[in-house]
């Protein structure tokens, strides 16, 4: 496994023109040797990403380079992402929470039609700062949700319990 | 994580779906065939099959291609095979419809088109039943929704193997001779599968997921959806079985199996009306949307229909009125569904996939936005009225008043049709600013102070 040399991907250049790097991290990942390890340059530490990336099974390091550069090495094999994949969405899904803040604002979505829960949480977050956690209630599983918080480089946090759907959903930027 | 959210064919599906249907009425209008011709008659067949094939199938499955990822919470597993689906099967329609014409000319070459149409037909139902299959297969727990159409799949393959052998038997003369009694007989089962296990066991999984979700209801529908899946799928299952052994073998215990199957169906169906009062009694909505406010025309459309084949059967005229009847599953209960159905789901798609990314960046109109539900309210009510004098119509043997019934009903099409295009094309907001979504996120609002 070490002896395949990682792929590099410098994603700041991308930053500070101010555009949207998942797609191309998530491009990289895609053409990954088995194996192989991604080593991302980014300009801050990608904390919604490494949540992305585990349930890919990549396991994470990083380092500040300095003058705010981050240097971050996803290596693969450290999780097992078949058996997450597995898990029943009626269980607790998505990113595990462990070092997120505090929920800074909360929605009770309850009792809303949809789409008017997830046009809710998406209001919600832009008004939440970077890293920032919104918890919200819902009804019913958002399936709407996840690619929306995917595409915005969010995480989210899926628990289904008796008196509804608990989300925490932690902003990126 | 759905990568695929927007079934990407679905739309298109529903275009042409909704073309078939046009041209179904069309043949309808023409006074070519039933009432004033025989149900076996090819032009009828014609007909038919474009309201089986070409609209509801398709409907169907544009649907499920988006419907089966949000039960399942999985992709599906290729957007590139639901197209070729699309394209198999309405060549497939193309072809069957050159065969029966080909039936009424006795031309023997064309009469190939139809077996040939048919298998093609059966290809685009195999690559969509892979596509759907695999994500409901996966799938656990499976949901109730999940296994009503799991069953109804089932009942689809078995409705187009049984219309390949009948279609062959009908134009290979040397075939014929070896399923002669389901020429005979057959082609009942394989209406009763196809109407009655695969179209109306599905419909019911679709709507056990919809109609709590926009009513907002309890989706756990406990022991009276159990009891809907388990007797629906037990009595098609039955009367198909014990009516096709009954084509070779006649045994007077076939007749009372065929029989129990046919009540646990109606059992099931009774259940079935009795659960979706439940579900608009129990909704924590008070406002009722109009695609589920029409939608109580299909419903009553099933229960009198049910009604009105429990009657025919027990004064034993059943099969004098077998027209009347299939024409009032196909466009009361099915097709009323559909075009009701869709009247949300044309919206919903349109809207996350226009205005998704947008959200929380800036003003959007709501769902409700794009469609003017005064403007379409009174197609609905023409739809069904139009149905109902048409059956009427059917019963008093009066082609005239049928024809007319069935032209206000394309009217009434022609007319939802073109709300569904202006609810995609974004007519409504683009016409008057559109209110913010409601109950807005204000800053501040649910904001916790002094956590962190």
């Amino acid at each position: 496994m070490a002896s395949i040399e990682a792929l590099t991907l410098d994603v700041r250049e991308e930053l500070r023109k101010g555009g949207e790097p998942l797609p191309l991290i998530l491009g990289a990942v895609e053409v990954l040797k088995p194996g192989q390890s991604l080593r991302l340059l980014t300009t801050f530490e990608p904390l919604p990403l490494y949540a992305v990336l585990a349930r890919k099974g990549f396991a994470h390091s990083a380092r500040h380079l300095g003058e705010g550069d981050w240097e971050v090495l996803f290596t693969p094999g450290a999780a097992n992402p078949q058996a997450k994949a597995d898990q029943p969405k009626s269980a607790t899904a998505g990113t595990s929470t462990a070092g997120w803040p505090a929920p800074s604002a909360r929605l009770d979505n309850r009792g809303l039609q949809p789409p008017e829960p997830l046009v809710r949480i998406l209001d919600a977050l832009e008004h939440l700062g970077p890293g920032e956690v919104l918890e919200a209630i819902n009804e019913r599983d958002p399936v709407f949700l996840y690619p929306e918080l995917e595409a915005r480089g969010a995480a989210i946090h899926t628990d289904k319990q008796a008196d509804g759907v608990h989300l925490l959903i932690r902003h990126a930027k | 994580m759905i990568s695929n959210r927007l079934s990407r064919w679905t739309l298109l599906f529903f275009a042409v779906a909704l073309l078939n249907f046009l041209v179904a009425q069309g043949v309808l209008i023409s006074g070519l065939t039933w009432p004033a011709q025989s149900l076996s008659a090819p032009v009828t067949l014609i007909a038919v099959h474009l309201l089986t094939i070409g609209w509801l199938l398709l409907l169907m499955l544009g649907a499920l291609f988006q419907f089966i990822p949000v039960i399942t919470s999985r992709p599906l597993p290729s957007q590139t095979l639901t197209l070729v689906t699309l394209i198999a099967i309405e060549l497939g329609l193309i072809g069957m419809v050159c065969g029966f014409l080909a039936l009424n000319f006795a031309n023997a070459l064309l009469a190939h088109c139809l077996p040939v149409g048919g298998a093609l037909v059966i290809v685009g139902v195999l690559l969509a039943c892979y596509d759907i299959g695999v994500p409901l297969l996966k799938a656990r727990p499976m949901s109730l929704p999940a296994r009503l159409v799991l069953t109804g799949l089932a009942f689809l393959l078995l409705t187009v193997t049984l219309g390949l052998l009948l279609a062959l038997a009908l134009s290979v003369s040397g075939f014929a001779v070896y399923v002669a009694p389901l020429l005979a007989q057959g082609v009942a089962y394989h209406a009763l599968a196809g109407l009655g296990g695969w179209f109306t066991l599905t419909a019911m999984g679709v709507s056990y997921k919809l109609l709590p979700m926009f009513t907002l209801a309890p989706e756990e529908r406990g022991r009276a959806g159990e009891a809907v899946l388990q007797l629906g799928a037990t009595g098609f299952a039955l009367a198909v079985a014990a009516g096709l052994i009954r084509a070779w073998h006649p045994a007077p215990l076939l007749s009372i199996l065929s029989w129990l199957g046919d009540a646990l169906v109606a059992l099931a169906i009774g259940i079935y009306l009795w659960d979706v009062v439940r579900i608009f009694r129990s909704r924590k909505r008070a406002v009722i949307e109009l695609h589920n406010k029409a939608a109580v025309g299909a419903f009553i459309m099933l229960g009198g229909t049910t009604l009105l084949a429990i009657v025919l059967m027990s004064l034993g005229v059943f099969a004098a009125h077998v027209g009347v009847f299939v024409f009032l599953v196909l466009f009361g209960w099915l097709s009323g569904l559909g075009l009701t159905q869709l009247y949300k789901i044309v919206p919903f798609l349109t809207w996350l996939g226009r205005f998704g990314q947008q959200l929380g960046r800036g003003p959007v109109p709501r769902v409700q936005d794009l469609v003017d539900e005064a403007h379409s309210y009174p197609w609905f009510v023409i739809y069904f009225i139009a149905v109902l004098l048409a059956a009427l119509a059917g019963f008093a043997g009066s082609a005239f008043v049928f024809q007319a019934g069935v032209g206000l009903s394309a009217l009434a099409t022609i007319g939802l049709a073109f709300e569904y295009w202006r609810a995609w094309r974004a007519y409504y907001p683009r016409l008057r600013p559109s209110k913010p979504p409601v109950p807005p996120f204000k800053p501040g609002e649910g904001i916790i102070h002094g956590q962190h």
